[in-house]
C-alpha cells in the first residue's frame, strides 16, 4: 500500500498542515510505504505528478484560504487532472483523503474546500475516501506537548479516527468538521492578544497600526480606446 | 468603479472586454506576473494593509477598497474559481483586518476599510456538473460573508460567447 502525506502550506518553518501530517504518520498501516510531498508555491516535476498517479492513497493537507483551496494548491491540481487525462494508465484505485485546518474557530466553514476535493476526485477518476476540517488551526503550534485524544486536541482526536477508519477499511464516509475542546470567545480572546498584538509588537507596531488603512497606489486604469490613463 | 478580475487570454482581442473594463481597475491573466499568498500575515502585522510580496499585486486591499463592485470573471473549476483568479483573490487577505467578529453564529474578519463592495460572479464552462454549480454558488455566498460584501450574484455561462452577449 503505497501512501503520499501531502502538505499543502506555503508557508516556510512549521505549518499546521505539517503538525496534522505528524499526528497521523504513526496512525497509518504498518504495511504502508509513505512518501512525503510538500506543494509550495514552485510547481512539481513531471515526473512527481506521475509518481503521485501511482499511488494507492493521497493523503492532502492544507490551510483553507478564502473558504477554499489555497491557488497555489489549486494550480498543482488542475495540473494533476492534466497529468490524468494524458497519462494512460487509468487512476481508478486512487483514494483521497483531505485534512483541512483554518483560522476561523468553526471547522465546517471548511466545507467547501472538502466539496472542491470531491468535485476535483471526480474530474480525475479518483476515488473520494474522506475528509476533516478543522478549526482554530493557528493553536497547534502551542499545543505540541499535549497528546492527541486529549485537553484541546480531544476532537483532533476523533477527527483523525474518522480519517483512519477510512483509509484502513477502504470505505468513503461523509466528511468531519471539528474545532478544539475550548470555548470560541477564548480562541477569539487569545487570537488578539496572543497572536496577533503581540506579533504586531515584534514588528514594532501598536495594535492600532494594524488597522491602517493604505489609500489607492498610483495604478493606470484602461481606457476604452485600449490606452491606459493615470489616477 | 469597479475592479474586474478574469482569466480570459489575449483580452486584448476581446474588444467587448475593453468596453466593459474601460475606467476600471482590470486584472487580467495576461497582465504582469503573479506570486502566489506564502501565508505569512505580513500583511496583517509587518506592513498593515500592503502585501510584502513585491510585485504588481501588493496593493490588491487598497484597490479593492476604491470600488464599489467586485466582478470575477473565472472558468469555473471544481465548482470554484480558475487559479489565477483564486491567486488574485488570495492575495486580497489585506483587504480585511486579522480581528475577528461574529456573523450568523460564525467567526469572520472585521473590515479595514468603511466601503464595501458588491460581489459579481460570472462562471463559464461546458460541461460543468451540478454538484460543481452549487458549490461555487455556496463558495460566492461564504466569500462575500467573509468580505464584507453588501450582496452578491453568480451566474453560469457554457462559453465565452454567451458571456460576451451578456456583458456588452
Ligand atoms: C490568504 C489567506 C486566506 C485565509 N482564509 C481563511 C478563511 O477563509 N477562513 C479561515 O477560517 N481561515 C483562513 N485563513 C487562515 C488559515 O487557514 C490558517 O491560518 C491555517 O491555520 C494555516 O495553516 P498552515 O499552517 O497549514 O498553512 C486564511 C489565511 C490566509 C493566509
Amino acid at each position: 500500500m503505497n501512501i503520499a502525506l501531502i502538505n499543502g502550506s506555503p508557508k516556510g518553518g512549521a505549518t499546521n498542515s505539517g503538525f496534522l501530517l505528524e499526528k497521523l504518520r504513526p496512525l497509518l498501516p504498518q504495511e504502508a510505504a509513505i512518501s512525503t510531498y510538500r506543494i509550495g508555491p514552485k510547481a512539481l516535476k513531471n515526473e512527481q505528478y506521475l509518481e503521485l498517479l501511482a499511488m494507492d492513497m493521497l493523503v492532502l493537507a492544507f490551510p483553507l484560504y478564502f473558504d477554499a483551496i489555497p491557488s497555489h494548491l489549486l494550480r498543482m491540481l488542475t495540473e494533476m487532472e492534466r497529468s490524468t487525462q494524458s497519462s494512460n494508465q487509468r487512476p481508478q484505485t486512487v483514494r483521497v483523503y483531505a485534512m483541512i485546518n483554518n483560522g476561523f474557530f468553526e471547522g465546517d466553514q471548511c466545507k467547501l474546500a472538502v466539496e472542491l476535493i470531491r468535485n476535483w476526485c471526480e474530474r480525475c477518476g479518483f476515488m473520494f475516501g474522506t475528509a476533516f476540517g478543522h478549526g482554530a488551526g493557528e493553536m497547534f503550534g502551542s499545543v505540541g506537548h499535549v497528546p492527541v485524544g486529549s485537553g484541546p486536541l480531544k476532537n483532533l482526536g476523533l477527527a483523525l479516527e474518522h480519517l483512519v477508519g477510512s483509509i484502513r477499511s477502504g470505505e468513503s464516509t461523509e466528511p468531519f468538521f471539528t474545532q478544539p475542546n475550548f470555548p470560541r470567545g477564548l480562541w477569539k480572546l487569545s487570537s488578539t492578544q496572543l497572536f496577533w498584538n503581540a506579533t504586531a509588537k515584534k514588528n514594532s507596531l501598536k495594535p492600532k497600526d494594524l488597522r491602517r488603512r493604505p489609500g489607492m497606489p498610483p495604478i493606470r486604469l484602461p481606457q476604452s480606446g485600449g490606452k491606459r490613463q493615470d489616477v | 468603479m469597479k475592479m474586474i478580475v478574469h482569466d480570459l487570454e489575449n483580452a486584448g482581442e476581446l474588444p467587448w472586454l475593453t468596453a466593459f473594463g474601460s475606467g476600471q481597475d482590470v486584472i487580467g491573466i495576461d497582465n504582469a506576473v503573479i506570486r502566489h499568498c506564502t501565508g505569512c500575515f505580513g500583511c496583517w502585522t509587518r506592513t498593515p494593509g500592503t502585501c510584502v510580496l513585491k510585485d504588481e499585486y501588493r496593493h490588491l486591499g487598497a484597490r479593492l477598497a476604491a470600488c464599489d463592485e467586485m466582478v470575477l470573471i473565472s472558468r469555473c473549476t471544481y465548482g470554484g474559481y480558475s487559479p489565477f483568479v483564486c491567486n488574485v483573490l488570495n492575495r486580497m487577505l489585506p483587504y480585511v483586518l486579522p480581528y475577528f467578529r461574529m456573523l450568523k453564529g460564525q467567526m469572520h474578519h472585521q473590515l479595514r476599510y468603511e466601503q464595501t463592495v458588491k460581489f459579481n460572479v460570472y462562471f463559464y464552462g461546458e460541461d460543468l456538473t451540478a454538484n460543481e454549480r452549487q458549490t461555487a454558488q455556496e463558495l460566492v455566498q461564504a466569500n462575500s460573508l467573509n468580505l464584507g460584501a453588501k450582496g452578491f450574484e453568480v451566474s453560469f455561462y457554457d462559453n465565452i460567447r454567451q458571456l460576451k452577449e451578456v456583458l456588452s
